[in-house]
């Protein structure tokens, strides 16, 4: 009998499966169905000037959700349309007044004392960053009271404002300190909205201290090691060796990046506590850099064939403008009718195919594939004590994710 | 605890099995299921639910599993793998009534009343108090940007914005024209005269004394008078201060649009506000005023103001011939007939006026674009 740690570890989780108090996590999604699911509510977007978009997030996050089950139980998101739209609206109500106004008076006076327009910009964008965070806590409260799981609610404590002013904090200590507080803000940030987060009546905790997750910014500095040390060689006047050097630090920069997401989240999971139950959470940062890779050069080179076609059109018209130009009237006379048109309707369809595949393409090629291996690496542990959870009451949130949306904040999916 | 109850033969007997959240707790019991024919109601334990009153859940991805709903409860789910029972469910697609009808109408209407009230009140009314506070650099650094923005929106090639046209003779020229127009003008205004190489018969103001004439114009307009009137009334939007007002606006503008359009179409919308500036529709109002002051003005400067009148013809031939949509529907507006005819009746009786170019100072204008300006 094997008695080493490895088979020894694997035995205890086998037996743990079989008990039933630990849940692995299924995915069940495919790449066709998100695709043709993105693809056609994109189009019934474009059609509906943009109206359809809350359909749209609604339906691609329904089968997300579906598509995740720890334990084989799906999850459901069981947001409306509905409630997004009148969350945008209200949003829109505030908004427009700040953006409007707002606006015009710092066009106003930027261009009164310094004669361009490069400190309204400036002004404009510090004022909305509380605003922004203030949306995404917002948002993560919305998508956490639609989603369910066997049935009980999720539920993010209130609490925007606070989060918008540590999230401010956090970051002008980062900025001062060059990034090194960097971790510190992600773990911080993360407890913030953790030690909020519900599911049923109980609530999760956030386990674990901030220099847990220090090192996981080794790849930040290994591509700043290389970069100093291309110096010296840029100096001695090995140019291809330098040229070399930065090439191989700006890649480790992007894997650092990919890294520090992956490899934070996988330690902040594993100290996340639901009662007695525990998270693990196990992902490769090298298969997630993969797939960003592979996925994004993939979608890059199928979405160039409806690119190529719009160039094309785009030369027709172009040299049909030049006809007038050179004086060959009659030669435009002809292409002006409806052929013109239709050339016209052709350049704009494809314009709109364009980044309609693109949105498909990634969804399918990186979107897809990364939500799967997080949920394929996500793992439920004490789940004996899950029947004790009980339900928890409907956060109405009337406003629902609506300045998220009208920012633009992009909150999870 | 299952209840199969014995029917006859039509319909077969459903007897399935599956899990049950009762949306108390985080639990998932398996439970039998079957059909009661005579009260038309699936039944398990804890379930009593009328077989019009389930709905399907939607959007699952995998296909293998069936999750089912009761109308009226928000949190209870029926997991099935077995996708029989559908065929007994004759309301499962049907979507949920619209909750909170009214107040999603009240925000709407909200909404489009406060944008109206902020796009069509505020903004203008804020615009144009403030376009009487703006110091001159500050408006003529607006004027820049503004025409920096319309060079690269017209570029077709993406490339770089639309070249100025800078032909010396050309330029002195247009030089000439604008100093007999200024010297009749106390105090004289600051003015810049700019010629854009693109074939849009068209001209426009911009805020800090900045006039643009696109080749088109110069191409088309039939002596250097008609050049002189458009220059005329051009100064007058100048005078007024329209096209401050107007940049001021569309900044208060373009943001708002942008938020409610989203991503998809907020490029379009900044490509719509960039015509409207240059199309620089006015208000009748705005453009009768130019057009007085372009009258006294070319009559001050001993030109004709009916050139204003040539022009405007030709603006509706052009528009009538191959009507380019918008521009067409705007130009052939019968009040430009009112315009017309207001230019010829300025002319006093016995009017007199002193040329402007000679031939060959026209035919240097009409070519300013000829050496072309790469650089």
């Amino acid at each position: 009998m094997d008695t080493s740690p490895g088979a020894l570890a694997q035995a205890e989780i086998t037996a743990q499966e079989q008990r039933g108090t630990r849940l692995s996590t299924l995915f069940t999604g495919r790449r066709w169905p998100i695709f043709k699911l993105t693809f056609v509510t994109g189009v019934l977007t474009v059609l509906t000037l943009g109206l359809y978009r809350f359909w749209q997030k609604t339906r691609v996050r329904r089968w997300y959700w579906s598509a995740i089950r720890p334990g084989g139980h799906p999850l459901e998101y069981v947001g409306d349309p509905y409630e997004k739209l009148l969350g945008f609206l209200i949003a829109v109500v505030i908004l427009a007044f700040y953006i409007g106004v707002v606006n015009l008076l710092l066009m106003f006076a930027s261009f009164s004392l310094f004669q361009g327009n490069v400190a309204a910009y400036a002004l404009s964008f510090v004022g909305v960053v509380p605003i922004w965070f203030y949306a995404r806590y917002r948002a993560r409260r919305y998508v956490l009271a639609r989603t369910r799981w066997m049935g009980l609610r999720f539920g993010l404590a209130p609490g925007a404002w606070g989060y918008a002013l540590r999230a401010l904090w956090h970051w002008f200590l980062t900025l001062i300190t060059l990034g090194l507080l960097w971790p510190r803000m992600t773990f911080k940030l993360e407890k913030y909205r953790t030690d909020r987060t519900w599911f049923g009546d109980h609530r999760m905790e956030q386990g674990g201290s901030w220099t847990m997750l220090f090192w996981t910014i080794k790849w930040h500095l290994a591509a700043l090691g290389v970069a100093l040390v291309c110096l010296p060689i840029l100096g001695a006047g090995l140019v291809p060796l330098a040229i070399f050097g930065f090439c191989l630090s700006g890649l480790l920069l992007v894997f650092g990046a990919v890294y520090y997401r992956v490899e934070t989240r996988k330690r902040l999971t594993g100290e996340k506590r639901l009662g007695s139950i525990r998270l693990h959470l196990k992902v490769n940062p090298l298969r997630v850099f993969w797939i960003l890779v592979s996925g994004y050069a993939l979608s890059l080179l199928v979405a160039a064939i409806p690119t190529g076609f719009l160039l094309v059109l785009f030369f027709r018209l172009q040299s049909a403008e030049t006809l007038t130009e050179i004086g060959m009237d009659e030669m435009s006379q002809i292409l002006a009718g409806a052929d013109r048109w239709a050339l016209v309707g052709l350049t704009v369809m494809s314009y709109f195919a364009v980044f309609l595949l693109w949105s498909a393409l990634t969804q399918a090629w990186v979107t897809l594939p990364i939500t799967r291996l997080y949920a394929r690496g996500l793992t439920v542990e004490g789940a004996q004590a899950l029947p004790a959870i009980r339900q928890r009451p409907r956060d109405e949130h009337i406003e629902a994710e609506g300045f998220a949306e009208a920012l633009d904040v992009g909150a999870s999916l | 605890m299952s209840t199969v109850l014995k029917v006859g033969a039509h319909p077969p007997v459903f007897h399935g099995e599956g899990l049950f959240y009762d949306g108390q707790n985080a639990e998932a019991r398996p439970i039998d299921l079957s059909i009661n024919e005579q009260r038309g109601v699936l039944l398990g334990e804890g379930v009593d639910w009328p077989l019009d009153k389930i709905r399907q859940v939607h959007d699952v991805a995998g296909k293998d599993l069936v999750i089912l709903r009761h109308r009226d409860d928000p949190a209870a789910r029926l997991i099935l793998t077995d996708k029989t029972l559908l065929a007994r469910l004759p309301d499962k697609d049907r979507s949920a009534p619209i909750a909170r009808r009214g107040r999603l109408a009240a925000w709407a209407l909200g909404a489009l009343a406060s944008v109206a009230l902020i796009l069509f009140v505020l903004v203008p009314l804020m615009a144009d108090q403030l376009a009487e506070y703006l110091p001159p650099e500050g408006e003529k650094a607006l004027g820049e940007v503004t025409l920096r923005q319309i060079r690269e929106a017209l570029d077709d090639s993406g490339l770089q914005p639309i070249a100025f046209c800078t032909a010396p003779e050309g330029e002195r020229a247009l030089r000439r024209i604008e100093t007999r127009l200024t010297a009749q003008m106390d105090p004289a205004p600051e003015l810049t005269v700019h010629v854009l190489n693109h074939d849009m018969v068209n001209a426009f103001a911009l805020p800090g004394g900045h006039l643009v004439f696109f080749r088109g114009l110069i191409d088309e307009a039939g002596s250097p008078d008609e050049i002189a009137a458009v220059m005329a009334h051009e100064i007058g939007h100048v005078i007024s201060r329209d096209p401050t007002r107007h940049a001021l606006r569309s900044a208060g503008s373009i943001g708002v649009l942008g938020l409610i359009f989203g991503d998809f179409a907020g490029g379009a919308i900044v490509l719509l506000i960039t015509e409207q500036l240059i199309e620089a529709q006015y208000s009748q109002g705005a453009e009768a005023e130019a057009d007085v002051f372009a009258h006294d003005l070319m009559l001050r400067a001993d030109l004709s103001p009916a050139a204003l009148a040539v022009m405007f013809e030709r603006f509706r031939t052009l528009a009538g011939g191959d009507a380019e949509g918008f521009v067409g529907h705007f130009l052939s507006h019968p009040r430009l007939g009112d315009r017309i005819a207001a230019a010829r009746n300025a002319v006093p009786d016995g009017f007199r006026p002193i040329p402007l170019l000679n031939p060959v100072e026209w035919r240097a204008l009409q070519g300013i674009c000829d050496v072309d300006a790469a650089f």
